[in-house]
């Protein structure tokens, strides 16, 4: 078992995960990161994407929409608007949400409003993906 | 003495309303145990992204960043001031309303120049308060537009808001934003607070509880320090107002339950005492009519 660090990961409504980890791999805005102990210190922002982290020699995986990370040698902490496990994703909310967006999108709005709906679009395929990847 | 029939309408009105009260001190105190958890649920993230935000500061190469752009060329007179005030949306609250709009008042007027201010109220008891005062004497604008409900708050609308106040920053529209709101130190103690939003200082954010943060010499920033607090400070401003909604939401919530909770102490003693009166006024009238009764009897034996 390789060494671990502390990782907390906090959500706008609940404290995610808070723990140790071996292994961390977020995508960052240019790229995925992996982080394992001793990582140098670095801070990033995390777009809406996926995240896995082991422990105890598993892998975890979640969808994270927005957020950031700070890593120290010895830590690291995600803050992000909300993380969810796989099994947790409403498939049919979000799948309605994907709809909403779509149809937002078609109808082309002001500049700031398909941003907004961009966004929203993001996060809903995100968490449709990573429903369908790891929770069969 | 009081007329019965008096007596006995004023009893009937009480209890109708201390029905409506009960009822609204059971209402909010079971959406109060909703915002409470809420609140709950959100302090380690508010908590946690003060003080992280304030450790990578710390760790960050002075940048030239937009948003801690101070605009120290913009003389004190024609700074444009933009407060974020946060009220309840019905009133029967206690002085949860009233501390805050009074504090409001307070800031407002400590602002050199009231004409360049400008506010953004959440809430319709203080939208309504402000939108009068301006008609009356023309002071500090408000946003009619500005139109967002304190209720349930959600993500959605704190990002809404942070975005149309970082884009009015942007556009040089306001040069600095400050946010109203309540908070709360006990569950019985609420105080009105202000926090700096626009121009980012690295003084203003407060101590946080845990100081475990660990120093380091100096963090990398990828792709770079500018790009990643171009979006670090909105998240940042979006995380404070979402926190200071919720927990302004969950002292409505607590100041609405007290407050009729002794609405209904208070119907419940008047409606002793005026029971009271009325025992005595029925007593003395079947009195009276025993005495008539009596005296009519005498009157026809003699």
């Amino acid at each position: 078992m390789s060494k671990t660090f502390h990782l907390e990961i906090i959500a706008t409504d609940r404290v995610f995960y808070s723990g140790d980890c071996e292994h961390l791999v977020i995508t960052a805005i240019d790229g995925l990161i992996g982080i394992m102990y001793g990582h140098e210190p670095l801070v990033t922002s995390l777009p809406t994407g996926e995240l896995k982290y082991m422990t105890d020699g598993q892998w975890h995986y979640a969808a994270i929409s927005e957020g950031f990370i700070q890593v120290m040698p010895e830590s690291s902490i995600i803050l992000a608007d909300s993380c969810e496990l796989p099994e947790e994703i409403d498939i049919k909310r979000a799948e309605e949400a994907r709809i909403r967006a779509e149809e937002k999108l078609k109808q082309k709005q002001s500049i700031m409003e398909y941003y907004h709906t961009q966004t929203a679009l993001n996060r809903a395929m995100n968490r449709l993906k990573i429903s369908q990847k790891h929770f069969k | 003495m009081a007329n019965i029939r008096e007596i006995r309408e004023r009893i009937a009105s009480i209890q109708q309303i201390l029905k409506i009260t009960n009822a609204m001190y059971l209402i909010s105190s079971s959406k109060l145990k909703k915002a409470r958890k809420s609140l709950d649920d959100t302090t380690p993230y508010f908590e946690k992204l003060q003080s992280t935000i304030e450790s990578i500061l710390e760790h960050t190469p002075h940048t030239r960043q937009f948003y801690f752009d101070k605009r120290q060329g913009i003389s004190d007179d024609k700074r444009k001031k933009g407060y974020i005030v946060i009220t309840a949306d019905k009133g029967l609250c206690g002085s949860y309303n009233h501390n805050i709009l009074r504090y409001t008042e307070q800031k407002l007027s400590e602002a050199k120049y009231i004409d360049n201010c400008y506010l953004f109220v959440m809430g319709h008891v203080g939208r309504m308060y402000f939108q009068n005062r301006m008609k009356r004497d023309k002071m500090a604008y408000v946003d009619g537009e500005f139109l967002y409900t304190t209720q349930n708050p959600t993500l959605y609308r704190a990002r809404e808001i942070a975005e149309l106040v970082l884009e009015k920053f942007e556009k040089k529209e306001l040069d600095e934003v400050y946010l109203i709101y309540t908070q709360m130190i006990n569950s019985s103690q609420f105080e009105p607070k202000t926090v700096q939003l626009l121009p980012f200082s690295r003084r203003h954010l407060g101590k946080s509880p845990d100081g475990t943060m660990k120093k380091l010499p100096k963090a990398s920033f990828v792709p770079s320090p500018e790009e990643v607090m171009a979006y670090l400070i909105p998240n940042f401003a979006k995380g404070i107002i979402y926190g200071a909604m919720v927990e302004a939401f969950c002292c409505e919530q607590q100041a609405r339950m007290t407050a009729m909770d002794s609405a209904t102490k208070s119907a419940k003693d008047i409606i002793k005492e005026l029971s009271l009166l009325y025992n005595r006024a029925r007593q003395a009238s079947i009195t009276q009519e025993i005495t008539e009764v009596c005296g009519g009897a005498e009157s026809i034996n003699n």
